[in-house]
């Protein structure tokens, strides 16, 4: 295995960096947007009647942040762990990270905009698909370590009787 | 070589600083936890009426999580507040150690035992000598009224039944008074005080869904021979009084694409009603389950009720399991013959001669009988409670929800003509032609001339829920007050007949002496019946009729009210006089000595004859002498007249 990664997952990494950081700053604006909706007490988002839109724009502007720094998370593992196995998974893995990114708080904020009382708006239709790739690209990149875990180790045992 | 990751070799190990924090913040979650009260289940409560869920009926925290703007709206009216339990929350009163003198017999004593609030008072239920009565001490358990007035009931210790405490507070004037002072009663007269009275009469319209749940009638043998397991679906009003029981509604909107389904749909969901998405008069009917006067059909109907509850649902026929009482069309029935026979004042206490509703709380019978309801032929034309007023405030109403709570809960935008023109547009169109009033005066605004103040409760005037048109006829043979003398306190009904006849061809009716030149509001507040000087002596203090009439001339004759026999009518009166130039400050307490009272007056009139405003007016029609002075005569004269018939006005 190579010691630096390869080119293409090099492509990965930057950019899930710049995505992860980008996503960051965006969802950072929103947190102020939000912040600065309270601070003047803004009944649009703070009424009592909009107890669903204050939840969903919250909980966009939560997961736009969390995974934001997620896709920095995994852009650090993949430029740590250069000889990350299942390259060919990579693709995938990247696609469905960053389509988990942009579905989940688009979900959530789209469904704040226009909703039924206690239900939230025909948008939240997004959060679970945004779900099912987040749980994809976890899954597949928990594996991918997990896999190189057991390589290294043995690696290690290896070399240790040579 | 490859190199070690160490992401993936590494064992957590948590510092020892994070352990000892993990460790001290769960100490101070489980230290809190403990410092709070124990929640005492409200199964296990043994000496007050309870709350079950039963009945397919869920509670109002079952609709708080997919309604939670109509939660919230409702959760800031008054509906929900009707009845609760007596909490430090909850009380408004000040029961720290107070004396109460405002009681019949001996003064009440308030205390306070931690979260609880107790009272040591005479024994309403005694029935030997007056001078052996024995003092009690109970623990006050729940309350009814929060606009307006707390009334607060005790446990009796027997079974679930409540009594109600000798005194009511009154929040708007921070202050208590003996319980049938604050209802229009002779002396001596008025609501019941005994025990089971809250569980066997009040419960029907101020609980969702209540059971009283006597072991035999109330009242059929003494209470203490009863058994009495009075429960209730939710104390107050709730969302299920209005919806209906919601059970099957919860249940089948567990499921989401059925609830998007409706939501994008725009259909009505059939496991709930929806009051306003009913014809007018069911909807209408879902108001007047309570705002109305009604009875039990027959004695069955009542035991079936006291099992099981009120029989009615929201959406169904009302009159299918009520007698509501309506006197312009089943008062010659034979269930209205039976009320009347087993209570003689039935109808006087509650209507007008012709049968117009007069008392408040009973809107819906006032609905009943208005044109734009009962003639109506087109469901969208047709008058309905939610014509004007709305259960749940919109997000585009600008008010605060207490703000709307506080103005009965009318609809953004209908508290002006906007109520009627919606239907009756070609009169806003050129409103001066309609109204002979400047547009902008309080004399072209619809609610003052077609609902005046006829109607009597809680302290004060309340508009009247029949849509009518000013009739001096009315006055004259009926004792209604009508619009144009109500406001135009200082003019003579005969006034009133020629303005009415001149614009809008009324045949003026035959008018006595004093109709003719003494002004309206002097004869209702001198010669009239208790229900007419409460009316007046409101009017006396309404700022629209001030500003038309003018208040100097109003003190002497807010001063003979100020010793009127009934409790209700010298409360309306002193309020009104403070609110005349002067005497804003005057100390009198209608529920007081009755020499201090007599000095009170005289001393207003004193002050008033002193002052400048006693011959600021020179007018007949308020009985002044062209030098300005006050014919007593004449005032003794009209107030022989009096309607001294006794009069208990069931509000």
């Amino acid at each position: 295995m190579s010691a630096t990664p390869s080119s293409r997952q090099s492509d990965y990494v930057g950019r899930h960096l710049r995505f992860g950081w980008w996503s960051l700053f965006v969802f950072l604006l929103l947190g102020a947007t939000l912040e600065t909706l309270h601070g003047f007490k803004v009944g649009f988002y703070l009424d009592a009647s909009n107890e669903t839109r204050r939840l969903m724009w919250t909980l966009a502007h939560a997961h736009g942040a969390l995974l934001g720094l997620v896709n920095i998370a995994a852009g650090l593992s993949m430029r740590a762990l250069p000889e990350l196995p299942g390259d060919g998974r990579l693709p995938l893995i990247s696609t469905a990270l960053l389509a988990a990114t942009v579905l989940l708080p688009a979900g959530f904020f789209a469904s704040g905009v226009v909703f039924y009382s206690g239900d939230p708006g025909v948008g939240i239709a997004l959060v679970p698909v945004g779900a099912a790739c987040l749980a994809i690209a976890v899954f597949l990149l928990a594996r991918a370590v997990t896999a190189l875990s057991g390589t290294s180790e043995g690696g290690t045992e290896r070399r240790r009787r040579g | 070589m490859i190199r070690r990751s160490p992401v993936v070799r590494s064992r957590f190990r948590p510092p020892v600083p994070a352990a000892a924090l993990l460790v001290g913040a769960t100490a101070l979650g489980v230290a809190a936890a403990l410092s709070l009260e124990p929640i005492v289940p409200e199964a296990s409560v043994e000496h007050r009426p309870i709350a079950v869920s039963e009945d397919d009926y869920v509670s109002s925290t079952t609709c708080r999580s997919c309604h939670p703007s109509q939660y919230a709206t409702w959760h800031g009216s008054f509906h929900r507040t009707m009845t609760q339990v007596a909490t430090p929350e909850s009380v408004r009163a000040d029961f720290d150690a107070i004396v109460v003198e405002a009681v019949p017999g001996r003064p009440m004593r308030l205390e306070r035992r931690g979260d609880e609030f107790w009272a040591e008072f005479d024994d309403p239920g005694w029935e030997g000598a007056p001078r052996d009565r024995p003092r009690i001490t109970r623990q006050v358990v729940m309350i009814t009224g929060s606009h307006h007035q707390n009334i607060y009931w005790y446990a009796t210790g027997h079974d679930r039944a409540l009594n109600v405490l000798p005194g009511v507070y009154l929040l708007e004037e921070d202050r208590w008074t003996p319980r049938n002072a604050v209802v229009l009663a002779p002396p001596g007269q008025g609501v019941a005080m005994l025990d089971g009275h809250w569980n066997a009469v009040c419960i029907d319209c101020h609980t969702t869904h209540g059971k009283t749940r006597f072991d035999t009638p109330f009242l059929s043998e003494p209470i203490r021979d009863q058994a009495v397991d009075t429960t209730v679906a939710e104390l107050g009003i709730a969302c299920e009084a209005c919806h209906g029981p919601a059970a099957a509604h919860v249940a089948a909107n567990r499921n989401p694409l059925r609830r998007y389904q409706l939501h994008t749909g725009g259909a009505p969901d059939p496991t709930i009603v929806e009051p306003t998405r009913l014809d007018p008069q069911r909807s209408s009917q879902v108001c007047g389950q309570c705002h109305s006067i009604w009875e039990f059909p027959d004695a069955a109907g009542e035991r079936a009720a006291s099992a099981g509850g009120l029989p009615y649902r929201p959406g169904d026929e009302l009159r299918a399991t009520r007698f509501v009482a309506q006197p312009r069309v089943n008062g010659r029935s034979d269930t209205m013959q039976a009320l009347i026979a087993a209570d003689p004042d039935f109808v006087r206490g509650s209507f007008w001669p012709d049968g117009l509703v007069r008392v408040s709380g009973r809107e819906y019978n006032g609905l009943l009988d208005s044109p734009c309801f009962a003639d109506a032929t087109e469901p969208e034309r047709t008058l309905s409670c939610f014509s004007c007023h709305t259960m749940h405030k919109t997000p585009e109403d600008p008010r605060t929800v207490a703000e709307w709570a506080d103005t009965h809960q009318v609809s953004a935008g209908m508290d002006g003509n906007a109520a009627c023109t919606q239907c009756h547009a070609p009169i806003a169109a050129d409103l001066p032609a309609h109204t002979n009033h400047a547009p902008e005066s309080t004399g072209s605004r619809c609610y003052n001339c077609h609902m005046p103040y006829t109607s009597y409760g809680l302290l004060r005037a309340i508009r009247s829920h029949t849509v009518t048109s000013p009739s001096v006829r009315e006055s004259v043979e009926l004792g209604r007050p009508n619009a144009c003398n109500l406001c135009h306190l200082d003019r003579t009904l005969a006034w009133s007949a020629d303005h009415l006849r001149e614009w809008y061809a009324q045949p003026a009716p035959r008018l006595d002496d004093n109709e003719r030149s003494v002004a309206a509001s002097i004869l209702w507040l001198l010669r009239g019946d208790a229900g007419q000087r409460a009316l007046a002596a409101w009017s006396y203090g309404w700022e629209p009729a001030q500003e038309v009439s003018g208040t100097s001339w109003m003190v002497p004759y807010l001063g003979e009210l100020l010793g009127d026999r009934y409790d209700a009518v010298r409360f309306i009166a002193a309020r009104s006089l403070r609110t005349i130039p002067g005497f804003e400050t005057l100390q009198y307490d209608f529920a007081g000595d009755r020499q201090d009272r007599i000095e009170a007056a005289v001393g207003a009139l004193r002050a008033w004859r002193n002052g400048s405003l006693a011959r600021a007016r020179r007018d007949p029609e308020l009985l002044f002498g062209v030098d300005g002075t006050l014919d007593t005569a004449a005032m003794r004269r009209i107030f022989d007249q009096r309607d001294n018939r006794p009069l208990f006005l069931r509000e």
